[in-house]
């Protein structure tokens, strides 16, 4: 299945701070792909985040990756459903996070060690823990990995936002 | 944070050097108005970046940790990024963890660094209180005068820094130096980490060697690269990512190739001598292949065993290079050296399997490091081995031996002086030595002790933290407190007298065992707190100076920003106590000491600079530091490429020396190379570790670690990196963790016959079982409080690897609930 199949409703938040999805009543509207604002320097942090439907829960079993990309198609991202409840997990037991596969060392992707539940960079080797809100373990990046902000809405995970600066980008809506 | 500002094109721009670890990291300050920012097009920018697009791997990237808006003294707010510098060859754009958060160390008073010191400050019955520089310089003054004239100069102990990067450099410390050295005169001095005035490689200098020989260059060229003792991943990141990893993994034949004609060459090896399997180990073999990488875990203390098994099969087989023997060593320490240290009476396989009993490597290994070090290439050329070395020898067993015997290795195989070779401390911090001659001799004297005996009345403490990072930690602060209090309570009694009673008083209380401390730091210090005054200092960033790197490259580290409040460069601080004294040893009518407190005139950094120069001569008997000929001007030309020191004058023209030795001389009377033979292969623990050893269940290996920087002076106040150690961990094998009931994170007690600390377990195989590392000089816990005071009799340095204690669990640490405790060394 395509990300773009996910789109049902393509309806944005207005999103101000790293706390947005917490704002309520503000949801902006637009298209899909054309209504996509493209801000200044100056007016990202007014800009919204897409709502993008990733994956259903009853597809998604415990240890589980899917791939997607957000919050445009230039951000690989990847959702994972860990074994146990974990700090801004969403979805069964808490289980369900995401995250920009980005480094944000050098920008090179990360990819997933099920073996020891980890994200690792091959460039430099930072190495980051998804159930620890993506923080780093040990390596050269100076924050945690961006966090794609999850919620749950008719057995789906969807994507509402991003914590964190994404690699490469001065505002992650660019 | 979701965003960062761009800097606009106009952005005031200057060049600046990392402030942590001994590779200095070439970086870029952009500085702006608060309020401006740059467009995204590339020339509306100062990165000349197309930021309308998401930028590439490797790119200029400013992370959210890069920046930083700072008040200058003017109440003006500006925006700062600090980028790593794409065009330095020292890290060609790559930041360490600690580097990249450079931004968030700048004083901001809306921030957690507002901590920083702004006011000189005494103690008073309320804690610490402001008073003018006049006022603190006075009293100081005027205490350490009467001490010199009623005990002599020895009796003002002082623990201060000696190196490069932050909180040092070339003009802070010869500012330092002259101030003890010229003027006090006191051999009661010793160094930031250690308890006395001395090299940490002493060896070596004996040997003739400079303690940085090579250029990072030589990484990049070496068949073998030897790391004994050290954890390069972690502690002295770019260069092992920048220059070391791409050997190994063949991304730098192209250079071998060019540099060394029709000799074979092929990917790098490299051999990692350590008792942990650390990230260095784990990071080379997913680089260049586990077949590529030699992990000798050797038993803790047992290097010279190790070292010299290798050293005897080289020499048993003959691959020993003859030709630089004869050239360039003195032949006759090479003899003694066979005879005394390797045994050579002795039969190799007899010598070689007792030190694999001692060090727990088996024989073939150590037959197999031979080859990889020393073994002739096809068509008989030279094996070309890089050998470094740092704490795990330096804080080893017996400091002198450890070095004589990393540096015998080297010098076996005419490892020196040549491209792809090197006999080298990896280095901790930078450096930029320069002072006065030091009035001591060898062994110096040993000022932990005097603080500790009451022989010192002062001790002055300056960018360094005894309290955390000294042997015997917990005693130092006994002693500080129970000395101290005795001065503080003459203080406090004499609060509204005259001048002259104070200090009259401050000298009784000395002569029944009291001590005047003076701090001279940028933060409230667990040191500092102790001391009666404090003295606000201004940091990198907020002053101009210069250092050089690991492989010697002086830059100008220019100054972008105002320090806090009231602090002055270090510098400065001496300066203001030097005059202070000059003008009360002229009202004395003591025109002798007066003088020793001439030419403390400086109005600049670069006049400070300038005065250290003439120290060096611009000849070949110039130091490694070495840099006549230099101005700032030059420097800025220069930018972060710089000069690699030492600067060598040719007509005239300052020329930078890329390795050492490459002449084939050394710094020894004849100019030949030295070997230092030892009585025995291995010393031995000796009775008092023996007897620790024995009595407790667990070796304390302790040390640096990846995101914070000594003390956490500045992380402590910087989230990121206080929140990921937000105490002492100690990793501990997940067996004996089991068998401690221990879990991941939990609180644990260490204890022995010195003292008890408290850590956050961390159970990883990296680890052996009854072996343990223990981060060092966390403000929550000092692994110096089980430090015994034992020290290496030829060098005062202290044995602070050697610790055995036994654990016990305490419970759960709350504090460590949101830390992960993930596998650190998995590296794929």
């Amino acid at each position: 299945m395509t990300e773009e199949a996910h789109v049902p409703h393509p309806e944005r938040h207005r999103l101000t701070r790293r706390r947005f999805i917490q704002t309520t009543g503000a949801a902006g509207v637009g298209a899909a792909a054309s209504g996509v604002v493209r801000p200044g320097a100056a007016a990202a942090e007014t800009a919204s985040y897409p709502i993008k439907p990733i994956v259903a829960l009853d597809e998604l079993a415990a240890g589980a990756t899917v791939p997607f990309t957000y919050p445009d198609d230039r951000s690989p991202a990847l959702l994972l459903r860990m074994d146990e409840g974990v700090p801004r997990g969403v979805g069964p037991d808490s289980s369900v996070v995401a995250y920009s596969t980005l480094c944000t060392h050098k920008g090179c992707p990360v990819s997933y060690k099920p073996e020891h539940h980890l994200l690792i960079c091959p460039c430099h080797w930072s190495t980051f823990d998804p159930a620890r809100e993506g923080g780093l373990v040990i390596g050269q990046a100076s924050q945690s990995l961006a966090r794609i902000e999850l919620r749950i809405e008719s057995g789906m995970a969807v994507a509402v936002g991003v914590d964190g600066l994404i690699y490469g980008r001065h505002t992650n809506l660019v | 944070m979701t965003r960062v500002p761009v800097p606009p094109a106009d952005a005031e721009r200057h060049n600046t050097v990392c402030q942590f670890c001994i590779v200095g990291c070439g970086y870029r300050v952009f500085k702006w108005p608060e309020g401006r920012e740059g467009g995204l097009a590339p020339r509306e920018n100062a990165l000349g970046l197309d930021l309308r697009e998401p930028l590439p791997p490797n790119s200029d990237w400013i992370a959210p940790s890069m920046h930083r808006v700072v008040t200058e003294r003017d109440g003006r707010r500006f925006h700062v990024a600090i980028v790593p510098d794409g065009k330095c060859s020292v890290n060609e754009g790559l930041a360490s963890v600690r580097g990249a958060g450079l931004a968030q160390t700048l004083y901001a008073p809306d921030q957690d660094t507002k901590a920083r010191l702004h006011v000189p400050m005494l103690l008073g019955p309320q804690g610490h209180e402001r008073v003018s520089w006049e006022e603190a310089v006075d009293l100081g003054a005027r205490i350490v005068k009467a001490v010199i004239d009623r005990w002599g100069p020895d009796a003002v102990g002082m623990k201060f820094f000696d190196h490069g990067g932050g909180g040092g450099g070339f003009e802070n410390n010869w500012a330092v130096g002259r101030l003890f050295f010229s003027g006090i005169g006191t051999r009661a001095a010793s160094i930031h980490n250690r308890p006395a005035y001395n090299s940490e490689v002493h060896a070596a200098g004996d040997a003739g060697l400079a303690p940085l020989t090579n250029a990072y260059l030589d990484a990049r060229l070496a068949d073998t690269i030897v790391i004994a003792g050290a954890n390069p991943y972690e502690t002295q990141t770019n260069y092992f990512l920048g220059h070391m990893t791409p050997n190994l993994q063949g991304a730098t034949l192209a250079g071998k190739r060019a540099a060394f004609g029709v000799e074979p060459v092929e990917r790098g090896r490299m051999i990692v001598i350590d008792p942990r399997r650390t990230m260095t180990v784990a990071t080379a073999e997913a680089a260049g292949g586990a077949d590529r990488v030699m992990h000798l875990d050797i038993e803790p203390g047992t290097d010279i065993a190790l070292l010299n098994a290798i050293a005897r099969v080289i020499l048993d087989q003959r691959w020993h290079d003859v030709d630089f023997l004869r050239r360039h060593c003195e032949w006759q320490t090479f003899e003694s050296w066979q005879r005394s240290t390797l045994q050579v009476d002795r039969p190799a396989a007899e010598f070689v399997a007792g030190a694999a009993r001692t060090c727990g490597i088996a024989p073939e290994r150590i037959h197999e490091a031979a080859r990889w070090i020393a073994a002739p290439k096809p068509g008989g050329y030279r094996r070309r081995t890089l050998l470094h070395y740092e704490k795990g020898l330096i804080w080893g067993l017996k400091n002198y031996e450890n070095i004589a015997a990393i540096v015998g290795l080297g010098l076996l195989g005419g490892n020196v002086g040549k491209p792809g070779t090197g006999i080298s401390r990896l280095g901790g911090h930078q450096e930029a030595y320069v002072r006065p001659p030091y009035p001591g001799g060898r062994p110096a004297l040993n000022v932990d002790e005097s603080v500790r005996r009451g022989e010192s009345k002062v001790f002055w403490v300056g960018g360094c933290n005894p309290v955390l990072t000294t042997l015997r930690a917990e005693a130092m602060e006994r002693a500080l407190e129970q000395r101290g209090g005795l001065v503080t309570e003459a203080l406090l009694r004499t609060r509204d007298a005259s001048i002259g009673e104070r200090v009259t008083a401050v000298v009784e209380a000395m002569k029944h065992g009291g001590m005047f401390i003076l701090a001279q730091d940028i933060y409230l210090t667990a040191t500092a707190r102790h001391a009666h005054l404090v003295l606000p200092a201004a940091q990198w960033g907020e002053m101009n100076l210069t250092s050089i790197n690991g492989e010697r490259r002086l830059r100008l580290y220019e100054r972008f920003m105002d320090p806090p409040g009231e602090a002055i460069p270090d510098w400065a601080i001496a300066a203001k106590f030097a005059k202070r004294l000059r003008r009360l040893y002229l009202n004395d009518r003591n025109p002798l000491m007066a003088n020793r407190f001439l030419d403390f005139d400086w109005r600049s950094d670069e006049d400070v600079f300038i005065h250290a120069r003439y120290q060096f001569d611009g000849s070949d008997r110039d130091p490694m530091e070495g840099y006549a000929g230099i101005t700032y001007e030059l420097l800025r030309r220069l930018g972060n490429e710089g000069i690699q020191t030492p600067v060598r004058l040719v007509n005239r023209t300052p020329s930078g020396t890329v390795r050492l030795h490459e002449d084939g001389r050394f710094f020894t009377p004849s100019g030949k190379a030295r070997f230092i033979p030892a009585p025995l292969p291995w010393p031995g623990y000796g009775a008092a570790f023996e007897s620790q050893r024995r009595r407790y269940r667990f070796w304390v290996n302790n040390g640096r670690t990846n995101h914070i920087w000594q003390t956490l002076y500045h992380h402590r106040h910087v989230p990121f990196y206080r929140d990921r150690v937000p105490l002492p961990y100690i990793e501990i094998h997940p067996d004996d963790a089991r068998s401690l009931g221990v879990e991941p994170g939990d609180l644990v007690e260490l204890s022995n016959d010195v003292g008890t600390v408290r850590a956050t377990a961390y159970p990883t195989t990296a680890v052996k079982r009854g072996h343990t590392f223990m981060v060092f000089g966390q403000p929550r816990g000092a692994a110096g409080d089980l430090v015994s005071d034992h020290v290496d009799p030829a060098t005062t340095i202290p044995y602070y690897k050697g610790v055995w204690a036994d654990i016990r669990r305490i419970g759960v640490q709350p504090d460590a609930r949101n830390v992960s405790f993930r596998p650190q060394n998995v590296a794929i």
